[in-house]
C-alpha cells in the first residue's frame, strides 16, 4: 500500500477561463497530463477524485463578505475580479471550489493511508489570496485552506508549508502570520524585484506566531547555488525544529531559468535539488504525509517535464 | 508631491520658558527627537533635539548622589538655554526633492515647516520623508520591477510605456538610473501587476535588453 501517490485532476479545471494570453491559462494542465501520460507516470498514479469544498472549509479562512463577492462577480460575468490580473469567467468560482475539494479529498487519503502522498494539477492556483483579497491570479488559497482542514478535521496539531513558487506566498504568511500551529517557508525571487513585493527576510511573523514564518529572498538571476544554500540554512534546521505532523506544499514551477514570469534562473537540475530536500525532510519529520498543490509555472514547453519531475521524487522512483 | 501633503501636522511645541523637564518628558513620552520651540504668537524660534538634552546633561563620571542634584538642578533651565535658535527650516511648498536634498546637505534629522510669517505649520522629519518615497516608489502595492537597458537617446521611454500601455497594466513607478554604463540608461518600471511575461517578450521583441542587476553588479565587480 505504502509509496503509492495520489494524484488529483479533474477536466472541469479547465473551465477556469482567462483572458487570451493570460500565463494562468487552462493549457497548463493539459500539457501537464500530457506529458505524464507520455512519461508512462499517469498510469502509475492513484487517481483521486475531486468534489466541490463544502463553504464552511473555505470559511475557516476567507471572510464571507469576500467569498460572497467572488461569487457574485462570477455569476454575473465580470471579466476579473478585484484586479485586472484575475481573470475569471462564470465558472470560475465552481471551479475554484473544486480546486480546494479537490485538495481536501487528496488530505483525506493520505491521512487514511490510503496513498503515501499526492500531487494536486489544480487551478486557480492559491497562494497570493489573501483572507479577504484575491490576488495575483488566486481567489482561494487552496494550501490555507488545507492546513486548516488538516487541523479541524484530522487533529492534526503542525502543520508546516512549504512554498517553492518563484513568488512569494502573501496570503498564506499573512493568513498565519500570528499563528505558532502552523510553519510557513518560502523559497522566491527577491520581494524588491518580484511580485507581490513582500517575503522579506525579516517578516518572521507576529505575536504568537513571531519565528513560524520564514522566507529565503532570491535576487534575480541567482539560481541552484542560492537555492541550495538557503535550503540547507534556512528551512532544513527549521522543520526540524518545528517537528511538523503534515506537510503542505506550494509547488510552483517558475523559478526556471526558461521561465519569463521570473528573474531566477533554477535549472532543471536544481529543481531536483529542491523537491529531494524537501521531500527529504518530511519522510524524517512527518511520517512522509505530504500534499503537494500546483501554484504557478508557465512555460508550457517546461512545466510538464519539471512535474514530472516533481512527481517521480514524490512516487520515489 | 509638496511637504504640506505630508508633512506631520498634529504638532507638539515648546515655548522658550519652558523647563528642561517638562520638555524631555514631552519627548521621551511622545517618542520624539526634535521639539520645535514657538514663541507666543506661534512663530518658531527654535529647535531642541534629544542630543542638545543629552550635552546639557551632568557628566556621568559624578557620583549618582552629585548626578542627580545637578541633573535636578539642570532641569529647572528654560528651553531657549540649550535650543539652536533660527534653525533651518523648509516651506510647506517645498516638494520632496527639495526636503531629500536639504536633510542631505544640512545633515538634520528633521524639518521645522514654517509659513512665509515664520508661523509653525508642521515638522518633516527623516522617517516621514521615507514613508513618503516608499508611496512614491509604489512598493506598498503588489507588483514587479523590470529592468531594462537602453541606449541614450530621446523616445525609449516612450517606446516602453507603450508597449506597458498595450497589456494594459498600470504602472507604480519609473526610475531611471543615469550611471548604469557608458552611454546606457536602465529603466527600472515598477509594474502593478503579476502578468509581465506578455511584456517581457514584447520588450525583447522590440531589442529591448532586460536586464539581471545581480549579474551586472558582478560584471562590473570583475571589471573593476
Amino acid at each position: 500500500m505504502m509509496k503509492k501517490t495520489g494524484f488529483v485532476f479533474d477536466e472541469k479545471y479547465l473551465h477556469h477561463k482567462t483572458f487570451n494570453g493570460h500565463p494562468e491559462c487552462s493549457e497548463r494542465l493539459k500539457v501537464i497530463i500530457d506529458g505524464l501520460s507520455k512519461a508512462g507516470l499517469l498510469e502509475q498514479l492513484v487517481p483521486i477524485k475531486a468534489e466541490p469544498a463544502n463553504q464552511r472549509w473555505i470559511e475557516a479562512v476567507h471572510n464571507i463578505h469576500y467569498i460572497m463577492k467572488f461569487e457574485e462577480a462570477c455569476l454575473w460575468g465580470l471579466p476579473d475580479f478585484e484586479h485586472q490580473d484575475n481573470s475569471i469567467c462564470r465558472d470560475t468560482y465552481d471551479i475554484a471550489l473544486l480546486a480546494v475539494g479537490g485538495v481536501l479529498k487528496a488530505i483525506d487519503a493520505v491521512m487514511n493511508r490510503e496513498v503515501k502522498n499526492a500531487f494536486c494539477a489544480v487551478r486557480p492556483p492559491g497562494h497570493h489570496a489573501e483572507a479577504n483579497q484575491a490576488m495575483g491570479f488566486c481567489y482561494f488559497n487552496n494550501v490555507a485552506i488545507g492546513a486548516r482542514y488538516l487541523q479541524k478535521q484530522w487533529d492534526v496539531q503542525r502543520v508546516a508549508i512549504i512554498d517553492f513558487d518563484v513568488h512569494h506566498g502573501n496570503g498564506t504568511q499573512h493568513i498565519f502570520d500570528t499563528d505558532d500551529t502552523v510553519f510557513y517557508y518560502s523559497i522566491h525571487e527577491h520581494p524588491s524585484f518580484a511580485y507581490p513585493g513582500t517575503g522579506r527576510e525579516f517578516e518572521t511573523g507576529f505575536s504568537t506566531g513571531e519565528g513560524y514564518t520564514l522566507n529565503s529572498p532570491i535576487l534575480p538571476g541567482r539560481g541552484d547555488e542560492e537555492y541550495r544554500e538557503k535550503l540547507l540554512s534556512d528551512l532544513v534546521p527549521a522543520i526540524d525544529k518545528f517537528k511538523p505532523e503534515a506537510v503542505l506544499l506550494s509547488a510552483g514551477f517558475d523559478a526556471h531559468e526558461s521561465d519569463l514570469m521570473s528573474g531566477t534562473s533554477l535549472s532543471t537540475e536544481g529543481y531536483d535539488f529542491v523537491n529531494d530536500t524537501i521531500l527529504g525532510l518530511v519522510n524524517g519529520s512527518a511520517e512522509g504525509r505530504v500534499v503537494s498543490v500546483l501554484e504557478g509555472g508557465y512555460n508550457l514547453d517546461i512545466l510538464p517535464m519539471l512535474v514530472a519531475n516533481h512527481i517521480r521524487k514524490l512516487m520515489e522512483i | 508631491m509638496f511637504v504640506f501633503e505630508k508633512m506631520k501636522t498634529d504638532l507638539i511645541s515648546v515655548r522658550p520658558e519652558t523647563k528642561l523637564a517638562e520638555a524631555k518628558a514631552l519627548m521621551q513620552d511622545n517618542n520624539f527627537r526634535h521639539l520645535p520651540v514657538v514663541d507666543g504668537n506661534d512663530k518658531l524660534v527654535g529647535i531642541i533635539t534629544d542630543r542638545d538634552m543629552r550635552d546639557a546633561y551632568p557628566s556621568s563620571l559624578l557620583t549618582e548622589e552629585a548626578y542627580q542634584r545637578t541633573l535636578a538642578e539642570v532641569m529647572q533651565h528654560p528651553v531657549e538655554k540649550i535650543m539652536t535658535r533660527d534653525p533651518i527650516t523648509i516651506s510647506p511648498y517645498y516638494t520632496l526633492q527639495d526636503t531629500l536634498l536639504v536633510i542631505g546637505q544640512k545633515k538634520v534629522g528633521a524639518l521645522p515647516v514654517v509659513d512665509e510669517e515664520g508661523h509653525l505649520k508642521g515638522i518633516m522629519s527623516t522617517r516621514d520623508l521615507l514613508q513618503a518615497f516608499v508611496n512614491i516608489m509604489g512598493i506598498n502595492e503588489p507588483g514587479t520591477l523590470l529592468c531594462i537597458l537602453v541606449t541614450e537617446k530621446t523616445g525609449q521611454l516612450k517606446r516602453i510605456v507603450d508597449i506597458v500601455t498595450e497589456e494594459n497594466v498600470s504602472m507604480g513607478s519609473v526610475l531611471v538610473a543615469r550611471d548604469w554604463a557608458q552611454e546606457k540608461r536602465a529603466i527600472f518600471p515598477y509594474l502593478l501587476t503579476n502578468n509581465v511575461m506578455a511584456i517581457k517578450k514584447k520588450l525583447l521583441e522590440q531589442g529591448f535588453e532586460l536586464l539581471d542587476p545581480m549579474k551586472w553588479y558582478l560584471d562590473q565587480l570583475a571589471s573593476k
